[in-house]
């Protein structure tokens, strides 16, 4: 057994409420295990107890008793454990502090005093297996989110740890890098490396795991192969199911499938092809709002070119968005669509072409006037986090344009659910409820255009229902929204218009299922049509063919 | 970064012994022909850009203290004073441009010091280009939301908007760095590295040559 947790409860520092309560938990070596869990079900408390963080680092107070390879994690240091267990921690940024790739992997093999032609094998095997080899001489923060993510693997790798545990690897990925993240994690699985990965996003990685276990309020609720557990009643966890799992649950049938291959052969044998290909038909969101809803314009861009560093970000960008729609923007890691939604509110000036806002001329415009309309949710809550009390966040833009609305910011709190935190520091909030904190400070000075950059990024399923339902009110509402994202499931729910982003250009530009038909521009921005248009299209050929 | 056939503590010391002489020496003949040897370096190792970018940077100090000294003074000791930051600064642009920051802190830990004070060192080059794009992003969310923290004085009152998050997401990082660090074996004894620090004769040979040189030259300037 590499890793076993014997009835594990633990408090944090004057939380009376446990991280972890009673926790019973096993894992043998060479399985792949997935843990699950809303925001707050102490999957990252797992992680660091399971390293000896807990008790060594974090104090506070820990009952019943953890194994690591054997060594009982109160009675081994860190520096002992981490020989048998690495952690790959959810912040990439935080966990490179070398000068290049190279020193970032070799670190921890330094550390342990290993012998240079020994640490020459294990860095060539390391950077061979998590594919940076070419990166090696690179400075750590001039890579890409998923290539940081590599390193940090690699550099645990490199420690060739009985026991492996990546927490939410998949967050800030895009949808190649994901894959790519994927194909590690199965050449470490085919190498033996017992790898605990904790996750929300179950879809990411389930097919490729042996075990599922779900956490709950720092309960594990639920364990056993993936299929069997998400046949259970398991609907109180907040899972964000797999989305052809959610496709046939909708539509009546309750059976755990992860591919589309498996989809069809499930349809084909309970004769379910039609009526379910016409079940597909009605969830697709098609039809584009902004024809009936009039024809005036919100944005327009004119062959607009920005250059960073003398490198091309953006290069002729023409773009012409309606009122009343609601849009979203795709594109892999450095694309440059946040360059681009930043010159929708003038934090970017055009260097070349020009951008109106609500023919408001951009360049000509102050940011201070121009975010008067033009409301901007960022990814990251923290960046604008600053007052004493939530009332005082959600209300410090209305009040500085004096344009504070009592019934509307009212309003807000409730569809917001932040009422009875109103009085409370939005620091003591989750991560979620800043989240929409952050939502209700945009939306109170009535924007008429709203962006929304990555609003699903790290947030869990609870998260995403309220931002659906919050969405779909705005949407009815008329209000006109932009979102850049990754998360494809999401954007063919919610925009009417997709637009792809690929080396500062739009490549693809219309409807969901048109832009996901366009497979050169899909493939050129690194993205895959979402599992309900590939079973869509699936099924549209078997019938083509008349099987 | 060009790498140099030295050991990193040969090239401190060296450093070292070159700023005590440019202090102790105020002739004007003396500080412009120690800068014209460093400019051949400069060239030498094909650092031409880099050196006018670092320039850039200095450029205003060194006027400042030509204007300064000048004024105060007299225009020889306006000259000496700016030449004097010049070569200092130039000393220093090739010592961090052909050490990479982990062999400085190798070198260092090596030397006896602690690996948390090396670590601060080269930290502090690693990390500013992060805490800016922070930093960036904060500022960006702020004025997205009509908050003036651009300038003049609304942005005085407006200052907790940007320090506020910056000094919490700092300390946030610190945090998990610091967990980062432990489980990768930070300041376990017995570390080794790959490319461990040797000092070879070359490095010998610097070493004694800057302490006769400084040796030498402090029995010039105060013995006669």
């Amino acid at each position: 057994m590499i890793l076993r947790f014997e009835g594990v409860t633990y408090h944090y520092p004057g939380i009376n409420t446990p991280a972890l309560d009673c926790l019973d938990l096993s894992v043998y070596p060479g399985e792949c295990l997935l843990i699950a869990g809303t925001s707050g079900s102490g999957k990252s408390t797992f992680c660091r107890a399971s390293i000896g963080l807990i008790p060594h680092f974090y104090h506070g107070e820990l009952n019943g008793k953890i194994l690591v390879d054997g060594l009982d994690t109160r009675q081994h240091s860190v520096f002992e454990l981490f020989r048998h267990a690495g952690l790959v921690f959810q912040n990439p940024d935080a966990q490179l502090f070398n000068q290049t790739v190279e020193a970032e992997l070799v670190y921890g093999l330094e550390s342990l005093g290993m012998e240079p032609s020994q640490i020459e094998s294990r860095l060539a095997w390391a950077s061979r297996l998590t594919k940076l080899d070419a990166l090696t001489d690179r400075l750590p923060h001039t890579l890409s989110g998923g290539e940081k993510q590599r390193v940090a693997l690699g550099a645990i790798l490199t420690l060739q740890p009985q026991l492996l545990i990546l927490d939410e690897p998949f967050t800030h990925l895009d949808p190649e890098a994901a894959e790519t993240l994927r194909s590690i994690l199965r050449a470490m699985k085919s190498e033996g490396i017992t790898t605990i990965i904790v996750e929300h996003r179950l879809h990411e990685i389930i097919q490729d795991v042996d075990r599922l276990i779900l956490f709950h309020g720092g309960k594990k609720v639920a364990e056993g192969p993936p299929r069997q557990v998400l046949l259970e009643d398991v609907t109180d966890v907040g899972l964000n199911l797999p989305p052809l799992f959610r496709l046939f649950k909708d539509f009546g049938i309750q059976t755990a499938v992860f591919d589309i291959h498996e989809a069809i052969e499930k349809l084909k044998v309970q004769s379910l092809l039609n009526p379910f290909y016409d079940h597909l038909i009605g969830q697709f969101k098609n039809l584009p709002k902004a024809s009936k809803e009039g024809m005036h314009p919100a944005v327009e861009i004119q062959n607009l070119h920005f250059n960073f560093d003398g490198k091309p970000v953006l290069r002729g960008i023409n773009l012409y968005l309606r009122k009343g729609e609601s849009v979203a923007l795709l594109g892999r890691n450095g694309a440059g669509k946040t360059t681009l939604i930043k010159h929708l509110n003038g934090l970017i000036k055009p260097q070349k072409g020009w951008v109106r806002i609500f023919g408001n001329d951009t360049s000509r415009k102050p940011v201070s006037e121009l975010s008067r309309r033009v409301g901007l949710v960022w990814q990251n809550p923290n960046d604008q986090i600053f007052r004493s009390t939530v009332r005082k966040e959600v209300l410090t833009g209305s009040k500085i344009f004096n344009a504070y609305d009592p019934l509307w910011c009212d309003e807000l709190f409730d569809r917001f659910g932040l009422l009875p935190y109103l009085d409370r520091s939005p620091f003591a909030l989750s991560e979620g409820e800043k989240k929409r904190v952050a939502f209700a400070s945009a939306l109170s000075l009535k924007p008429d255009l709203l962006i929304l950059d990555e609003p699903t990024a790290g947030q869990d399923e609870p998260f995403r229902r309220e931002l659906t339902s919050c969405l779909r009110r705005l949407e009815q509402e008329g209000q006109t929204i932009l979102f850049v994202t990754h998360d494809l499931e999401f954007a063919a729910e919610h925009a009417d218009r997709w637009l792809i982003l690929a080396d500062g250009e739009i490549i693809a530009d219309g409807p969901p299922n048109k832009v996901m038909e366009d497979s050169t521009a899909m493939t050129k921005a690194g993205l895959r049509p979402t599992h309900h248009f590939q079973l869509f299209q699936a099924i549209k050929r078997l019938k083509e063919n008349g099987t | 970064m060009k790498r140099s056939l030295l050991d990193p503590r040969s090239k401190l010391i060296l450093s070292f012994v070159a700023m005590v002489l440019l202090m102790t020496f105020s002739y004007w003949a003396f500080l412009a022909i120690s800068l014209g040897i460093l400019i051949l370096f400069v060239s030498q190792l094909r650092l031409w850009q880099n050196w006018l970018l670092f320039l850039k940077g200095l450029g205003f100090a060194v006027l400042s203290f030509f204007l300064i000294a000048w004024l105060a003074f007299d225009l020889p000791t306006g000259v000496i004073s700016g030449l004097r930051l010049l070569t200092i600064g130039t000393v220093f642009f090739l010592f961090f441009q052909t050490t990479p920051p982990e062999l400085l802190s190798n070198g260092l830990i090596k030397i006896g010091f602690p690996n948390a004070f090396a670590f601060v060192l080269s930290a502090s080059m690693q990390f500013v280009p992060v805490l800016i794009r922070r930093a960036r992003n904060i500022r960006d969310a702020q004025r997205a939301r009509g908050i003036p923290i651009e300038g003049g004085i609304k942005s005085i009152i407006y200052l907790p908007a940007f320090v506020g998050p910056l000094l919490i997401q700092s300390f946030k990082f610190a945090d998990e760095l610091a967990e980062a660090m432990e489980a990768r074996g930070f300041g376990l004894s017995g570390r080794r590295f790959r490319y461990e620090p040797h000092l070879r004769w070359i490095d010998w040979t610097v070493i004694a040559g800057s302490f006769i040189l400084l040796i030498t030259a402090l029995l010039i300037k105060y013995a006669y």
